[in-house]
């Protein structure tokens, strides 16, 4: 048997343990756990296909790019359904970034501007601004209402609606902000990440992909602090009303 | 030259408040009463413009506010809210907040009824009274014309109730205008120059 098919195997059985363990353990998670794997496989097996073209042709590679994006926002933009056009605030949150950075690293030659490298370092980027978006945009729909008491407290002393609004920006963007930095922090200690593991089971050198590995990670930090400094930027401007107001959380956002 | 105060003209905001007037001058306290309902809290939160009005005007010193720098006009008129929330620090940061020059506590702690040794606790460990308290002096560090007081009283007991009202109409005998909402009697007729009822036009 080829070793394709022996990997795709074992990863089954290992998902089957886990629907099975989920049921004995009654938590009501085994269809959602089965269809998360069912998922998993064949959107992975799509994207082998897929990937092979995209490395033959380059105007598909922008295509699935941009298609990365858009789910990207998608998923993100559900975190703040409550404001108007957060889809397109969490697109743009995202692809900012993430692309400026992917250029940034192509244009200097980190890596060769194939499809080949190019599709997955995008891929990593915008998986990042997605998390640091979603974390960020979440966090701060739900201070809007916790913290309105607060809000209105420096409002009344005379604050304008941006300043009175500074520290629960500050307080979701570091929330947004914590998994990247925990993550790029224990590397190496707790975690190897993707990309490491990906290039050590490739074949290349342990050098090589320490290397590569780094300079992901230490984009990531530049990528997502944008992404979510970006959407809490978007999230404060439709959250301030005209004269000095903000918004409640839970409030219509569309009241005068 | 003595200030006009602070006028409401048939303020309406949605279903809350249908054409309410009001108006306090400088040296009085007018005490606000409703039979229910959260009117008096957004008439108090519309003068300040932290609710749109759907109709009517509000004049400072005969000025539409609306005209005012809402910074400027929440200096002027300062809004002390049903449960004041410390900002974080000491007594001494929340009276200086947001101001550029650091103003003296004393004065402030004092004229609410404070001493001074106050200046240096972290705010967010005082009691319910203490706060409330911070909150008047906080409101006036900014040397406001107006102030508005959201049941000051509420979780206090009479003898610390008592005492701030005698405070608030010290402050009001050195001209500041003063307009609270309250349900209890006693507010009413300890502290208010006048009673104004919501909805008995």
């Amino acid at each position: 048997m080829s070793e394709v098919l022996i990997q795709a195997g074992a990863g089954i059985v290992l998902a089957a343990v886990a629907v099975v363990l989920a049921s004995r353990l009654g938590l009501g998670l085994s269809k959602e756990l089965a269809i998360a794997a069912a998922r998993a496989v064949i959107q992975l097996t799509a994207v082998g296909a897929v990937i092979v073209a995209i490395f033959e042709v380059p105007a598909l590679a922008f295509a699935f790019v941009a298609v990365m994006l858009v789910t990207a926002a998608f998923t993100a933009g559900r975190r703040i359904g409550g404001v108007p056009r957060a889809r397109v605030y969490a697109f743009g949150a995202i692809a900012a970034p993430a692309l400026t950075a992917t250029g940034f690293l192509l244009a200097v030659g980190a890596f060769d501007v194939t499809p080949r490298a190019a599709v997955p370092t995008a891929g990593i980027l915008i998986g990042g601004a997605m998390a640091a978006t979603s974390l960020t945009g979440r966090r701060l729909i739900e201070a809007l209402d916790a913290d309105h008491a607060e809000i209105e407290a420096r409002l009344c002393l005379g604050d304008s609606a941006r300043e009175a609004l500074r520290p629960s920006i500050r307080r979701a963007i570091h929330t947004g902000l914590t998994p990247a930095i925990d993550q790029t922090r224990s590397v190496g200690l707790v975690t190897l990440p993707g990309a490491f593991v990906g290039l050590l089971l490739g074949g290349a050198r342990p050098a090589e992909a320490a290397s590569t590995q780094l300079v992901v990670l230490l984009s990531l930090l530049a990528v997502e602090l944008a992404a979510a400094a970006l959407l809490a930027e978007f999230v404060q401007r439709a959250a301030i009303a005209p004269g000095e107001r903000v918004h409640q959380g839970s409030t219509p956002w569309r009241s005068k | 030259m003595v200030s006009d105060g602070l006028r409401c003209e048939n303020v309406r905001v949605r279903e809350v408040l249908r054409g309410v007037s009001l108006a306090v001058a400088p040296g009085e306290v007018v005490a606000l009463t409703a039979p229910s309902g959260e009117g008096k809290s957004t008439l108090l939160r519309a003068i300040v413009r932290l609710v749109a009005l759907d109709g009517g005007v509000v004049t400072l010193d005969g000025v539409d506010v609306t005209s005012l720098d809402p910074r400027v006009l929440r200096r002027r008129v300062g809004l002390v809210a049903q449960r004041p929330v410390m900002l974080p620090g000491s007594v001494a940061d929340n009276l200086a907040y947001g101001l550029q020059a650091p103003p003296d506590p004393r004065a402030a702690l004092e004229a609410a009824g404070l001493h001074e040794r106050f200046a240096d606790r972290d705010a967010s460990e005082l009691s319910g009274g203490e706060q409330a308290r911070v909150a008047i002096a906080r409101a006036l560090t900014r040397k406001p014309e107006v102030l508005l007081l959201d049941e000051p009283t509420s979780g206090l007991d009479a003898p610390l109730a008592e005492a701030i009202g005698r405070h608030v109409r010290e402050l009001a005998a050195d001209g500041l205008a003063v307009c609270v909402t309250s349900h209890d009697r006693a507010v009413v007729q300890q502290w208010a120059d006048r009673e104004q009822r919501l909805g008995a036009e």
